[in-house]
């Protein structure tokens, strides 16, 4: 049995992001909720996902967080996106930040060594535990 | 910010033309005329001061209010406030302590330490006033009152509305930064069939959270796809009444639960919906044992025991009033 199935819930971040990925929109979860994914026990504060750049996904996420965002006049345009650094949108589950310009940036590199993991009954794509703690040191010093 | 109250710079001049106006406690003034005195002052526009007065005014914003306001000051939902030209404002008792204290005519008081800033995204919880008055009473009287001792008169952070609040106090304590969780208070009704949700956390709008819980409760286009993920998040919500009250500035949302649900299982699935819950990250610049000897420090040629009276008088006509 993997750590995560052993505690009795997910952390709603960690649900926001499973979400986001039945909803088809493709990420790389990295952050807490990541670290917690993979085993370690570490408080969860929100879901940090680095979104893959192209055009069609970014659709897919403007649709996907008018779903769920609590703040839908905060939304920006789809049209916005491509220019984003970082989007924060306030969930029922917490809070998401979209890291738009890593994604623009790291995307390739971090999908290399990205793992799988199953919440509930979806496979939710989580970058590898080295690049979540590398990204962690480069921006949580 | 005035180093003698650690009220900010736009406050204090909001207070400054308070006073310019003649506005006192039960005399208030015309917001508009306020927010003209403040541009002449400062040069910021009505539109920008008027957010700043009207949270200085909000009960559910901050412990200690500086202005008592009179007229349509918005709510915690989506109502928002009346215009300046149909607002009235005066200053409270605190606000003229802050005033007195800035002019030179009273020892500091700590209404910033009190207030934090939290409530304008910054990392500084609020803390209970009177705890505060008695923790600074403590450094005065016995310098040498141990840090733990201040900690645990000062207690945990005051985020109003009774909602609950838990986490790392003692890191919070320690200056170290670390994130705090807010809970509503969420119980079930007498007959045990409904969940009420009431006490929602200051940085929680109950109307956006009524919302919330309604679209939680709809289908999802992929739950036939992931009937495990629909099952964890899907709210079995049979019905949701908002029962709020502007007349009593209570905020009430009433649940029922589904056909084959219990209350109790709804209430269990409710403590998890963020607005419901929140989060606040905070980060004190030192410890809090710390700030209030630098404090005491930082004032010790003055006459801080009479300037705290005052401020506990000012604290107390407001819970008298509310």
């Amino acid at each position: 049995m993997s750590a995560q199935q052993e505690r009795p819930g997910y952390p709603a971040p960690v649900l926001a992001a499973t979400i986001l990925a039945a909803e088809g929109v493709s990420f790389l979860l990295v952050g807490s909720a990541a670290l917690w994914l993979h085993g370690v026990p570490i408080p969860v504060g929100d879901a940090d996902v680095v979104i893959e750049p192209a055009e069609e996904n970014l659709r897919r996420l403007g649709d996907a967080l008018a779903e769920f965002a609590l703040r839908h006049q905060e939304l920006p345009r789809v049209r916005a996106l491509p220019w984003l650094n970082v989007l924060r949108v306030v969930t029922s589950y917490g809070i998401v930040d979209c890291l738009l310009e890593r994604g623009r940036l790291d995307w390739q590199k971090l999908c290399q060594s990205a793992v799988r993991i199953p919440v509930a009954d979806v496979d939710v794509p989580v970058a590898a535990q080295a690049d979540v703690w590398a990204l962690r040191r480069r921006f949580k010093g | 910010m005035g180093d003698r109250s650690g009220v900010g710079l736009v406050e204090c001049t909001i207070l400054e033309a308070l006073d310019s106006l003649g506005a006192r406690p039960r005399r208030h003034r015309r917001s508009a005329k306020v927010l003209e005195r403040v541009e002449e002052r400062i040069g910021l526009a009505p539109g920008y001061a008027y957010e700043v007065l009207l949270d200085l005014a909000r009960p559910w914003k901050m412990p200690l209010l500086l202005v008592d306001g009179q007229g349509n000051f918005g709510s915690r939902g989506n109502d928002p406030a009346a215009n300046y030209r149909y607002t009235d404002a005066g200053l409270t008792r605190a606000g003229e302590v802050v005033l007195a204290a800035e002019r030179g005519e009273l020892a500091p008081v700590p209404v910033g330490l009190i207030n934090g800033n939290v409530y304008r995204e910054g990392l500084r919880p609020p803390f209970c006033p009177q705890a505060i008055i008695e923790a600074l009473r403590e450094v005065i009287q016995r310098p040498r009152v141990t840090s733990k001792d201040l900690a645990s008169i000062v207690g945990p952070p005051c985020f109003l509305n009774g909602c609950t609040v838990t986490g790392d106090y003692a890191a919070m304590a320690a200056g170290r930064p670390t994130t705090l969780r807010l809970e509503a208070r969420v119980t079930m009704s007498d007959d045990h069939r409904r969940v009420l949700i009431e006490n929602f956390p200051p940085n929680a709008n109950p109307d956006e959270v009524a919302h919330t819980l309604a679209d939680r409760a709809r289908m999802r286009t992929w739950a036939a796809e992931h009937p495990g993920l629909y099952g964890r998040t899907h709210l079995p919500l049979g019905d949701l009444r908002d029962e709020s009250s502007q007349a009593r500035d209570t905020d009430l949302l009433v649940c029922v639960p589904a056909r084959g649900t219990t209350a109790e299982q709804l209430r269990e699935q409710l403590m998890n919906v963020y607005g419901v819950y929140t989060t606040v990250r905070v980060d004190l610049p030192r410890s809090l044992p710390a700030m209030l000897r630098n404090w005491v420090k930082a004032h010790a040629d003055e006459d801080l025991l009479n300037s705290l009276a005052a401020l506990e008088n000012a604290v107390r006509s407001q819970a008298a009033r509310s």
